[in-house]
């Protein structure tokens, strides 16, 4: 839905509680965190935490982890691999979405601000829910379909540059910065389906063993699941793992002008 | 309150269908575009005059008529499918959506009608 603005229960209180560092703090920076407490009757605040850089590891979650541990344990984000390979602790960092364990500190500002995912139902503090993203990835089936039987004796193969088309797009892992990045899935994500989930469609549209790309093509024929691409790019941009769901989205789009003629 | 599953509610009714063909007629006026505007542009401003003589006795010819109904009939397409997208991706309340869409497409069928009327009436004039 478009929404050029917070619903009133949304809309942020800037006053949030401030918590200064220790007098001697010699390399400090200041985080500016989203809080939201689904308890309380509260609208949303912002809290500034001031953290001695000297005492906290490099990366955005290191000081996350460091707000729960030493200041304020109610702070509640998803975080798991700390490697960038799980994908849990997707945010926006000063404007952009990337993940909270890849994103160095050393690289932002003396102020620093940590938002959700925009645009998504928060459900607490950094933690957005992600209910319709992963039932936009369940709806274009992700995973093998054929009719020919499995070979009795070994897997079904492949030759190394039909694993190759397969290789850069199964390495997405699904952290949502890319699709939460695009305004077209702002605006309308009860019927698009988004970068990351048109990117794993191509995934396996491109599987030289998927026996079902036609079909895959005609569920993606679609006004609005594919076509509300609107090439804006900022999937691209924002994609913390260096993929191009735009690219992908493109050859989507092409593949399926060229079946109609 | 509904008890749907949000696989089930993402799903809704179903694929539209006919989209490539909506995305392929876009891009493929827009392409027709390009050269119409150029020749329309280039056209008129090699013109020595404008006064209603010159114009309507340029516009007659027959070929200036030929590509003028081309751009005509390009122009109100392309700017039919793109506000239609536009309409789409900004208004969800369904009844205004319908609304407008209908009213739009029709505006648009009107004007291309009347531009069409127009450059017949040059062309042909003299017969009438």
């Amino acid at each position: 839905m478009v929404a050029f603005r917070l619903p009133a229960n949304s809309r942020i209180d800037r006053s949030g509680r401030v918590f200064k560092a220790a007098p001697g703090a010699k390399d400090v920076r200041t985080f500016r965190i989203y809080r939201f407490d689904p308890e309380s009757n509260d609208n949303p605040r912002i809290d500034t935490f001031e953290i001695d850089m000297a005492t906290c590891g490099p990366m955005v979650l290191d000081v996350l982890i460091k707000v729960k541990n030493e200041i304020d344990p109610t702070l509640t984000f998803r975080r798991s691999c700390r490697e960038g390979i799980c994908g849990s602790c997707a945010m926006n960092i000063d404007g952009i979405n990337t993940l909270a364990c890849t994103c160095a500190c050393s690289g932002l500002g003396a102020e620093v601000r940590i938002y959700p995912l925009p645009h998504m139902p928060v459900i607490k503090d950094l933690v957005p829910d992600l209910t319709n993203f992963y039932a936009q990835y369940a709806s274009i089936r992700p995973w093998l379909q054929t009719r020919t039987p499995a070979p009795p004796d070994r897997e079904r193969l492949q030759s190394k540059e039909e694993q190759e088309k397969i290789n850069r797009p199964s390495a997405c892992i699904l952290c949502a910065c890319c699709s939460a990045s695009c305004p077209s899935y702002w605006w309308n994500s009860d019927r698009y389906l988004g970068p990351a989930a048109l990117l794993q469609a191509y995934r396996w549209l491109v599987d030289s063993r998927d026996e079902a790309t036609g079909e895959r093509l005609d569920a993606l024929d679609d006004a609005f699941r594919l076509y509300r691409c609107h090439t804006i790019l900022n999937c691209t941009e924002a994609c913390p793992k260096d993929l191009n769901p735009a690219l992908t989205i493109a050859e989507i789009k092409k593949m399926l002008a060229e079946r109609e003629h | 309150m509904s008890l749907r599953t949000p696989l089930g509610r993402f799903l809704g009714l179903g694929a539209t269908h006919h989209a490539v063909g909506h995305w392929v007629a876009q891009r493929l006026g827009a392409v027709a575009l390009v050269p119409l505007t150029l020749w329309f542009l280039v056209s008129l401003l090699a013109l020595p005059a404008f006064d209603y003589a010159t114009l309507s006795g340029w516009a007659g010819r027959p070929w200036n008529a030929v590509l003028l109904l081309s751009l005509v009939l390009a122009l109100a397409h392309h700017s039919w499918l793109g506000v239609q997208v536009v309409v789409e991706d900004y208004v969800h309340d369904r009844g205004a959506k319908f609304a407008a869409l209908i009213v739009l497409q029709l505006a648009h069928v009107l004007l291309a009608v009347a531009g069409v009327f127009a450059v017949l009436k040059i062309a042909f004039g003299s017969f009438a």
